[in-house]
């Protein structure tokens, strides 16, 4: 392919952009807005596993011991614990300590404990610590089986439910991208098809003379992507900045929920969207310019 | 340089356009294919450049067959020939210049070479002074005329023209006629299919008849027999 034969592909695909131009910013806004709910997903979806991730690693296992238990067997305990698979440290908190957290906790209104009349009524616990997230539920499962263990705490409902929910925005996103994806497909074809239309005359003449099929193809595939990939920039733009918006004004009332502020990892994730346009337009465009070339 | 042997077309709509054609146009040769409407004259000539297929027999085109073209040798077939229709097919929105130009740039020609063969053929068929009007300031014979310029333009070694005095009148009929003719002289191939029982009989070339899908005379230095 010479360079100035690629010259006229694009030319020429301008020139049948300007002819349809309310045409050819319906294809684009329908590519833009797919792609915006796409992204939205994709953000949503990267943020969920960002957050299961972090609280995942946080994840620690209380196991409370009989109030009564003496503190050499608690040691002993603690020890027995940490010999165990996939435990990658054991501490034991001693009563007096848990004591101490809860008078921090109640901070100003610490004279409160002050009725429980000098006596501790707090067991003794380990505090476990795995070496995986997913070891989490066989450790505390093992653990509350020991004898002399009273309770085993762990934050398993939040882990499963948030991981429920991830599963099921996937799904959610996969079907809706999947929905708009096809109706941006089919909105580029018919842009690109009235351009074929409009200029099939030229298409035949063009074969009369001995144009070869890529010839003619080009440039309505060029077309057809740049349909795609200016939708893709609108999306992409405006996703970057709706994101960024909510980060810096949600975020900092949310602070207990950890969001992706890396502006990197945002825009490698936004990047797809741009194939993911250019791509949509291509399959548009050879959707049309197929039929019309069997001569 | 082209040969029909035992040609049949039966179009899927039941119609026998043509039933056992066979003949041979050699290089350098003005051939007139002529017969009423319905004879099929357009038809071998639409086969010429494999816009249709025959149901039946043998197409070679320079000594090689045309019917098992893959689709990418089709381009390089039709490169070879030059087609000129009765109703011009000229592109409106591009002047004289721009549509023969068209040809060229459509196979990859370079800009200098467009730059000096263009003004070329539209010498050839006398329209240097009308380079840069469009086809709808143009009359019907001009607009024939770059027509075939645009046929001529990369040099094809066959010319194939259906009807392509159809829509003119008498005198400029001639005047497509005899630029065809020159055409001719300078060692193209030319294949004209008509209704012009005038220009025919005056033109003294070679004449193949068709009847019916038949080819029922092939005469040299013929005429059109008053029935026909």
């Amino acid at each position: 392919m010479k360079p100035r034969t690629i010259a006229y592909y694009f030319r020429q695909a301008v020139i049948s952009m300007g002819r349809n131009t309310g045409m050819s910013i319906a294809a684009a806004l329908t590519v833009a807005i797919a792609l915006f709910i796409l992204g939205s997903f994709l953000l949503l979806v990267t943020n969920a596993n960002f957050i299961a991730g972090v609280l995942e690693s946080n994840v620690e296992i209380a196991a409370y011991l009989d109030v009564d238990m003496p503190r050499k067997d608690a040691e002993q305990m603690a020890q027995q614990v940490a010999a165990m698979d996939l435990v990658a440290d054991v501490r034991l908190v001693p009563k007096e300590e848990g004591l101490n957290q809860l008078r921090k906790q109640f901070g100003d209104r610490h004279d409160l404990l002050s009725a429980l009349g000098g006596v501790n009524p707090l067991p003794d616990y380990l505090k476990i610590k795995v070496t995986e997230p997913e070891g989490v539920r066989a450790v505390a499962e093992a653990v509350a089986g020991l004898e002399g263990v009273e309770k085993v705490n762990y934050g398993e409902l939040v882990v499963y439910r948030l991981f429920s929910v991830i599963y099921w925005v996937r799904w959610l996103g996969l079907g809706s991208m999947i929905l708009l994806s096809l109706s941006a497909v089919f909105l580029v074809a018919i842009t690109v098809r009235l351009t074929v239309f409009a200029r099939r005359r030229e298409i035949n003449i063009m074969k009369y003379v001995g144009a070869t099929d890529w010839f003619i193809r080009w440039p309505f595939f060029l077309e057809g992507m740049f349909l795609g990939l200016t939708g893709a920039l609108v999306a992409v733009a405006s996703l970057y900045g709706t994101y960024q918006f909510l980060v810096s004004n949600i975020g900092p009332a949310l602070p207990f929920v950890p969001l992706v502020t890396d502006s990197l990892t945002v825009m490698r994730h936004l990047a797809w969207l741009l194939l993911a346009g250019t791509a949509v337009g291509a399959l548009g465009s050879a959707i049309s310019v197929h039929r019309f070339l069997k001569v | 340089m082209i040969q029909f042997i035992n040609v049949s077309k039966v179009y899927p709509n039941g119609n026998k356009a043509l039933a056992d054609v066979s003949f041979q146009v050699d290089k350098g040769e003005f051939v007139f294919l002529v017969g009423p409407s319905g004879a099929g004259k357009s038809t071998v000539i639409r086969m010429m450049f494999r816009e249709e297929l025959p149901t039946r027999g043998q197409i070679m085109i320079g000594g090689k067959s045309i019917l098992r073209l893959r689709r990418s040798e089709i381009p390089i077939l039709r490169r070879n020939m030059g087609v000129v229709f009765q109703d011009y097919r000229l592109l409106s929105d591009r002047t004289a210049y721009e549509n023969i130009a068209f040809a060229m740039q459509v196979v990859e020609a370079a800009p200098w070479e467009i730059r000096e063969r263009v003004p070329q053929v539209l010498e050839m068929v006398g329209l240097s002074h009308r380079a840069d009007h469009y086809p709808h300031q143009l009359s019907g014979g001009e607009q024939q005329r770059v027509a075939i310029a645009r046929a001529i333009v990369n040099n094809p070694r066959i010319l194939v023209a259906d009807e392509p005095t159809g829509n003119l009148d008498a005198e400029t009929s001639w005047q497509i006629i005899h630029l065809l003719n020159e055409i001719n002289k300078r060692g193209t191939t030319i294949v004209v299919a008509t209704h012009n029982r005038e220009i025919v009989t005056t033109m003294r070339k070679r004449v193949l008849t068709l009847e019916g899908g038949a080819l029922v005379r092939d005469v040299e230095r013929g005429t059109v027999r008053r029935e026909a």
